[in-house]
């Protein structure tokens, strides 16, 4: 659990310098933005490793296929744990029960307001991690404010808005409504009491907040 | 250095305000000698430009060479607001190179992200006077006036030292400028942005040869950048850029027009037991130098330097650590932004030592030959002239001796990033954060 939450504070932090660095003078910086998108995979993938280890020790819950066509490029979840070099092109033969169930665990959370409707009722009572599962606040999370977030359990990233396309300062805009909640704990806020999500479901978009920020390297 | 003749460095000079409150606009971000030595650069972030000029020595006391003096001082860019991107235009000069000297005018290229600018540095010592039809204050006189004719001379004046920006070459440049290099054949010169390498002419302002393209078609793809790109010393073909993954690149303009594929690719795989959360990023290189000798170039990424052979791509062939002792505390680094910090290095005039900087205002030299090195200190308490520098060392773990310092009593605010060799002498330029320390060997 100390990995998960190491993972998720470092996350957390790469989130909040990510929107600080667009604060800064001359704007987002390209390198500074692909090291940190680069600190957020590696932290995902040990929380998801983490994760997938925890379940392991559980009854294995059956892998919840995603129908969306629309996935994230698949390279990046290619790599199954932490002490694999993240190259991802050979797969080990041993993880790759876990290389396939985490692959799509990840792969469903990318488009997190579309998926998340057809999901919610069918796989978030099996088990599977309702951390990077995406809510279906995400979408609701563009109309209303931050508030919800904050009503949720108040250490995890809050759901990214559905659409963070477009031009730079929609963007900003939008990164700016989200992390509102977030940043007024600061990046020192740690993970209080342990999450409620493990009890019942919410989502925690690790994943879609990783595309959004990849969308924000896109739009720069 | 070699043998039992180790340099002993002295405190020469420090330039810059001595009081701790430091102003953003006075934080010095390039440092740079001329060809000659005689002159040295340094571009601050609030877009001034300082050059100093070395005095000549004096031949009756020779017990020490020549002290820096200001020569001149310009703005050399503004801060500029992108309309079209909202975004604001930093002024902090990101690089400063020299021109080879070719008459009596000095030029130099700076570069802030986004618009290079050829400066011309002239003296001026003496003025045309008497003019027939112009007051000495320059009103003109009406003419009716002048009954008689002179022929207006030249006399003496004040040394007076003028920059003017001669061409600038802007609007090339997506991404953030990080590397300028003259080529050898001091008619082009190269720059370089996160994504894109420019060729240019320094005549010619408003067209410029992309020479090298790594932006993914599709964005999202995006893994690498440019961190760095340098011209060869000798061949005026050559060039090599360096990448946030730690490769390096060689490249050979007369292979083709665009040089996406490189000639040679310099990579070293990387050492699975120092593999930790954190090892992508610090493999990033963030500076890159060729030795004067062309022969070898060397790299600096976060907690090393390495040297590379030209001719051998699958290793350097000499590695060192700066700072080893960090490796174990990446994540606090990571969290109070150090880790992205951009040191870069230098050679001395042979190639037989390196340099380059650290944290708590020290700096590291490492001799090639004698496989030494040393750990010094920019400091104002070491300021009297000719006071031998005290090495310094950083006890990372276990028991501290007396005048070591522990790793977590550095000042990590406290940061060399800039450093230049004089081309000639053992004279060396530290920048710290708004400060420029000369230091010297000791001359007997």
């Amino acid at each position: 659990m100390e990995v998960q939450k190491e993972a998720q504070r470092i996350m957390t932090l790469s989130v909040w310098k990510m929107y600080h660095s667009r604060m800064q003078r001359g704007g987002l910086r390209l390198h500074r933005s692909l090291q940190l998108s680069l600190i957020m995979r590696s932290a995902r993938e040990l929380y998801l490793s983490a994760k997938v280890e925890a379940l392991d020790l559980e009854a294995p819950s059956p892998p919840a296929r995603c129908p969306d066509p629309r996935l994230h490029p698949p390279r990046e979840v290619e790599v199954p744990a932490a002490c694999v070099p993240p190259d991802g092109e050979q797969p080990l033969p041993e993880p790759m029960d876990t290389q396939e169930e985490e692959e799509t665990l990840v792969r469903c959370s990318p488009r997190p307001a579309r998926v998340c409707r057809k999901r919610r009722s069918s796989s978030l009572s099996d088990g599977v991690d309702a951390g990077l599962v995406p809510s279906k606040k995400a979408r609701l999370e563009e109309q209303e404010e931050a508030k919800d977030s904050s009503s949720e359990v108040p250490d995890c990233l809050p759901p990214p808005p559905a659409q963070a396309e477009g031009a730079f300062p929609n963007l900003a805009r939008v990164l700016q409504r989200s992390f509102s909640g977030l940043l007024s704990r600061g990046p020192a806020a740690s993970p209080t009491a342990p999450p409620a999500r493990d009890a019942k479901p919410a989502c925690r978009p690790a994943d879609p907040m990783l595309s959004v920020l990849v969308r924000a390297v896109v739009a720069f | 250095a070699g043998g039992g003749n180790d340099i002993q460095w002295c405190f020469s000079q420090v330039k810059g305000a001595v009081d701790d409150d430091v102003a953003e606009a006075d934080i010095i971000s390039t440092v740079e000698f001329n060809h000659s030595g005689e002159l040295l650069a340094t571009g601050d972030k609030g877009g001034r430009v300082v050059i100093f000029q070395q005095e000549q020595e004096n031949k009756i006391q020779s017990h020490s060479r020549g002290e820096y003096n200001v020569y001149s001082t310009f703005q050399s860019h503004e801060p500029e607001f992108d309309y079209l991107k909202s975004l604001e235009i930093e002024e902090k000069i990101n690089k400063i190179r020299w021109l080879p000297q070719k008459n009596a005018a000095q030029f130099l290229l700076s570069t802030n992200d986004k618009t290079i600018k050829l400066w011309k540095i002239s003296e001026r010592d003496k003025r045309p006077e008497g003019y027939n039809l112009k007051e000495e204050d320059g009103r003109y006189r009406d003419p009716t006036t002048v009954t008689t004719l002179r022929v207006p001379v030249f006399r003496p004046m004040d040394l007076m030292v003028e920059a003017s920006p001669r061409r600038i070459f802007a609007n090339a440049h997506t991404y953030h400028i990080n590397s300028i290099s003259i080529n050898s054949d001091y008619e082009t010169y190269l720059s370089a942005d996160d994504l894109r390498i420019n060729l240019w002419h320094l005549e010619i302002t408003d067209r410029s040869f992309n020479i090298v393209d790594i932006k993914p078609a599709n964005m999202e793809e995006l893994t690498e950048v440019i961190t760095a790109a340098e011209f060869h010393p000798n061949s005026c073909n050559t060039f090599v850029y360096s990448s946030s993954k730690g490769t390096i690149r060689l490249c050979d303009m007369r292979a083709s027009a665009l040089c996406d594929r490189h000639s040679k690719l310099f990579e070293e795989p990387e050492d699975p037991s120092n593999r930790s959360f954190f090892s992508e990023i610090i493999s990033s290189i963030s500076d890159v130098k060729f030795s004067h000798s062309g022969r070898y170039m060397m790299t600096r990424d976060y907690l090393s330097v390495k040297i590379w052979d030209l001719n051998m791509e699958n290793r350097p062939v000499e590695t060192y650590q700066v700072h080893e002792y960090l490796r174990s505390k990446l994540c606090s680094l990571y969290e109070n932004d150090c880790i992205f910090d951009k040191f870069e290095c230098c050679w001395n005039g042979s190639d037989s030592v390196v340099m380059t900087g650290s944290y708590n205002n020290f700096f590291r030299m490492f001799d090639r030959n004698t496989k030494r090195d040393i750990t010094l200190e920019a400091s104002r308490e070491n300021n009297k002239p000719r006071t031998v520098l005290k090495p310094r060392k950083v006890c990372a773990s276990g028991k501290r001796k007396k005048d070591e310092i522990s790793v977590d009593s550095l000042d990590f605010n406290k940061k060399i990033l800039h450093t230049a060799w004089h081309p000639k002498e053992n004279i060396i330029a530290v920048a710290t954060t708004n400060n420029l320390y000369i230091f010297q060997d000791k001359v007997n």
